[in-house]
């Protein structure tokens, strides 16, 4: 019992960041209806951007996480601009493929500059904390409570401000939203920059939990936030969170259970069982109903 | 106030629209009538500035604004109430209102606009606080009808505001036409229920395959033929 209650908050720590892997590719899609497979490797960059800061000029933790986080909106915006705003609207495939090519693309850019397979990054909170017999990292800890203010804040942006009326007008309905008179296009990149910085925040955390870093980051960030977003609801910001703690308890638990080597394994049946029994995953049922009625109009 | 001149609007190769012309004059209720397909909501989205005409121009108020993008012509002073509503389902009634005012930077009249919003329509502050999606076909209208008015337009055009709604509903809707062209709001609407549209319209067009047909008084159009037989029935 101890030992699934430890495992469960690990994978609740964990999991923090996976929700802000999410949320971003939710932001994205919310605003899109369009998959972006560069998410994760444009926060790779990012994350690249901040350890060559470390390593080059030994920049102290604040100013490897204003790289981390301005490397990844660059990034972002990059690949806004070529792969959803250059690619026509309505060619959602389109946008997917190249979207696919320019993960490759920066992947390749990466490993040219940075030729060893891994690199170091500042640590965070370098201390743990002990509750009678369970046990937290601080590394963990900060990266919960950075996810909980971000959250927070992401809140407030979206239902106090007029840039989040404009955001979820665009989500929810791209042409009544142009009745309204607002500039969709600047809302959609806004929107993009926007995730790009959430998720810029995400490598962060990770990266300085785990202490170094790979150009396969991308993959695994694109990974585990496509699969928290589907476990939560496509869409759904609050369905992004839950799927991302969701994630984080359930590859602790298999890792403790079942051992390492089956962790993604568990992840994968877990995702694919949702997508055949609950498409819309654990927020988002009404969405799928739409997206699901609006094919069958086409 | 309003001048289309010779609009051609496509969908690939389709024409919808093959050279429209018509205009509707200041403080009137301009009517467009015509069976399905016809290209009344192309039209509408043509003048919304949604699709970009092919050729024309459409001139409000001496400017040429065809083929600006739809946030310009907000600002101009045309606003669309949309074909089947579309209101934001998953925001409350009054974050619909204020989403309406998007367009404008004065802060405290789009708070006392907001509040005489819910005076001329009581049920919309009861349920200020709902989400849009829960409110029944006619208040959603009634919201879409709110919503653009909060823009604080000069020429609404509202695109077949009685369809799927209840004859009582129905007649409401024509009634605030009414009261808010009273009021000197120029009102351009699309409308299949031509009996209704007698009621509240100055000036009539038809269009019928991409073209007007018919263009007159609501006296020239009770006289026509084609029109008594098609859109009337024959009681009148």
């Amino acid at each position: 019992m101890v030992d699934f209650v430890q495992n469960t908050l690990d994978g609740f720590f964990i999991g923090s960041s996976y929700a802000l892997l999410a949320i971003g590719f939710t932001l994205i899609f919310g605003v899109m209806r369009r998959l972006n497979l560069s998410y994760g490797p444009s926060i790779m960059l990012g994350v690249f951007a901040g350890t060559m800061i470390y390593i080059q000029l030994e920049a102290g933790l604040v100013f490897v996480a204003c790289a981390t986080v301005l490397g990844a909106v660059l990034a972002g915006i990059y690949v806004e601009r070529i792969c959803f705003w250059a690619v026509g609207r309505g060619a959602v495939l389109a946008s997917m493929v190249s979207s696919f090519a320019i993960w490759m693309q920066l992947e390749e850019l990466v490993t040219i500059f940075f030729p060893e397979r891994t690199y170091a990054f500042p640590p965070l909170g370098d201390f743990s904390l002990e509750f009678g017999p369970f046990f937290i990292r601080g590394a963990h800890l900060v990266m919960f409570l950075c996810a909980a203010v971000l959250t927070v804040l992401l809140h407030l942006l979206l239902y106090k401000t007029r840039f989040g009326l404009a955001l979820r007008a665009v989500s929810e309905n791209p042409l009544a939203a142009k009745f309204m008179g607002i500039n969709t296009g600047l809302v959609v990149f806004s929107a993009f920059a926007l995730a790009s910085a959430i998720g810029g925040v995400a490598g962060f955390l990770i990266a300085s939990a785990d202490q170094q870093i790979t150009p396969l980051f991308g993959l695994w960030a694109t990974f585990k936030g496509l699969i928290a977003m589907t476990l939560g609801g496509m869409g759904s910001i609050p369905g992004a969170i839950a799927g991302g703690l969701l994630l984080g308890i359930i590859e602790a638990q298999s890792t403790w259970y079942l051992g390492a080597e089956y962790r993604d394994l568990v992840a994968y049946f877990v995702l694919f069982a949702f997508l055949v029994f609950r498409p819309g995953g654990l927020f988002g049922q009404r969405l799928a109903t739409q997206n699901r009625l609006s094919m069958q109009r086409v | 106030m309003l001048e289309v001149n010779d609009i051609v609007t496509a969908y690939g190769k389709i024409e919808a629209l093959k050279g429209v012309d018509l205009a509707v004059s200041q403080g009137q209720v301009t009517c467009l009538l015509g069976p399905n397909g016809a290209g009344k909501t192309t039209l509408m989205m043509t003048i919304a500035g949604i699709l970009r005409p092919k050729r024309g121009s459409i001139r409000f108020n001496g400017q040429d604004i065809a083929g600006k993008p739809a946030r310009m012509i907000v600002e101009q002073g045309i606003v669309l109430v949309p074909e089947n509503r579309l209101v934001f389902r998953d925001m409350t009634v009054e974050e619909n209102l204020m989403a309406g005012a998007f367009s404008r930077s004065d802060g405290k009249t789009v708070q006392s606009d907001l509040e005489a919003m819910y005076e001329r329509f009581p049920h919309l502050q009861e349920r200020s606080t709902q989400y849009a999606g829960t409110l029944s076909g006619g208040e959603q209208q009634m919201l879409a009808i709110s919503r653009a008015l909060m823009a604080r337009p000069r020429l609404l055009l509202m695109d077949e505001p009685s369809l799927g709604l209840a004859p009582l509903i129905v007649e409401d809707i024509f009634r605030i036409i009414r009261e808010l062209n009273d009021e000197g709001m120029t009102v351009f609407v699309v409308e299949q229920n031509a009996r209704m549209a007698l009621q509240v319209a100055d000036h009539f067009y038809l269009i019928e395959q991409g073209k007007v047909v018919f263009d007159g008084t609501p006296g020239e159009m009770e006289e026509d033929e084609v029109i008594k037989r098609a859109y009337l029935g024959k009681k009148i």
